[in-house]
């Protein structure tokens, strides 16, 4: 029977396969975004009461007040580029990065090149 | 927020010294006592194995098990300073914490990168967990030239981006694009290093012209040196000619970012 944990993870995979940011998406994003976005690369996932404690601990021209936190954090969960679990002061908030696709390349090349390469011992 | 330092080592055209560089930094820094991992993130063209004596049959896990779920990353770093062979420079290493997180150059695991793409949570879970789990100062990441995904997620999590080119009017239009890109990602500190400078070049006129045009300090003017590729990355240039003009370079590179320390 799946426990609280498994439910948890399919949860968050359920909303990583719901969109994402790309590295690209990084560059345009609006400093107050950013900011967090930033943070939360770094962290991989917080609750609200540890990323206030980061804002409050930047200097005073990087800070955000509470109130744009709060409105930042809306804005990214809106467009799953944060995954937030749970509501409120207990929420966590995790990125979400979009997967890069694969090659587009027609599919036969890369049949042919995995067929060379089969014949190649692994450890070779 | 993780403790250690992110030190990502980019530069717009392949062929700048970008690996050796990374590599001989990684290691004056871990010779100034700091514990530190190097982490090949160029999946697509990996080689910084190299300079620290690895080839395939040495390598064990890498970073591509790491993304596709079968290695941990405590599994893959790999000691360097417990593995330091024969090489005269590489050996100094051995008192040191220095581990390297390699990428596979085997054909068929690039084929299979190129083919089913890249997780990024699970590339920016890999980079952060090495410092926790190896309770790093420093993280130096060697990334592909030019600008593509992997590089900008490395420079959007740096604390530190140096950006390596040469005298070269095609660098010097590609390191603006990369620099105009690392200030949009608000990376907290950036150097430039000149790598490959010519003899006729006033290095410290250079390096006045570059930081006035990139409005960036420039951290080291390194010589363009047929010593250093006579090396060819068989050791850590760097340790191994400590009196060389382009170790001189470099060192004065390491003693910038870890001046940071005590910004």
């Amino acid at each position: 029977m799946p426990g609280v944990f498994d439910r948890l993870n399919k949860e968050i995979q359920d909303k990583q396969q719901e969109g994402g940011i790309t590295p690209l998406d990084l560059v345009g994003l609006p400093p107050a975004l950013r900011k967090i976005m930033r943070v939360m690369l770094r962290e991989l996932q917080a609750g609200y009461p540890r990323l206030c404690e980061i804002i409050d601990g930047m200097s005073e021209a990087d800070r955000l007040s509470r109130e744009d936190l709060q409105s930042a954090l809306a804005s990214l969960t809106e467009q799953y580029w944060l995954i937030r679990i749970g509501e409120g002061e207990k929420a966590i908030y995790k990125v979400n990065l979009r997967r890069r696709e694969g090659s587009k390349l027609v599919a036969g090349i890369w049949s042919a090149l995995d067929l060379k390469l089969k014949d190649k011992p692994k450890d070779e | 927020m993780n403790k250690g330092k992110i030190v990502s080592i980019h530069s717009f055209r392949g062929g700048t010294g970008k690996s050796n560089t990374t590599a001989n930094l990684a290691a004056q820094v871990a010779l100034a006592g700091k514990r530190v991992g190097v982490v090949d993130t160029d999946i697509q063209s990996p080689g910084i194995h190299v300079l620290f004596g690895l080839d395939e049959r040495k390598m064990g896990k890498t970073m591509n098990d790491f993304l596709h779920d079968k290695a941990t990353i405590r599994e893959i770093g790999l000691p360097i300073h417990e593995n330091v062979g024969g090489a005269v420079g590489l050996s100094k290493l051995k008192d040191t914490h220095i581990w390297l997180f390699p990428s596979s150059i085997s054909g068929r695991d690039i084929s299979q990168i190129l083919k089913e793409g890249v997780d990024f949570n699970k590339l920016n879970v890999g980079l952060q967990t090495t410092i926790s789990e190896f309770d790093l100062d420093y993280l130096f990441i060697d990334t592909h030239p030019g600008l593509n995904e992997e590089t900008l997620l490395s420079i959007a999590t740096s604390d530190v981006l140096i950006i390596i080119l040469r005298p070269d009017n095609q660098d010097l239009q590609g390191t603006s694009v990369t620099v105009d890109i690392a200030r949009s990602l608000d990376v907290p500190n950036l150097f430039l290093m000149i790598n490959k400078a010519l003899p006729k070049y006033d290095p410290v006129q250079l390096k006045k012209e570059i930081e006035l045009q990139f409005n960036a300090p420039v951290a080291g003017v390194l010589p363009l040196s047929f010593d250093m590729a006579d090396n060819a990355s068989s050791d850590l240039f760097s340790l191994r000619y400590p009196d060389h003009e382009w170790s001189k370079g470099l060192r004065g590179v390491a003693e910038a970012i870890l001046a940071l320390d005590n910004k």
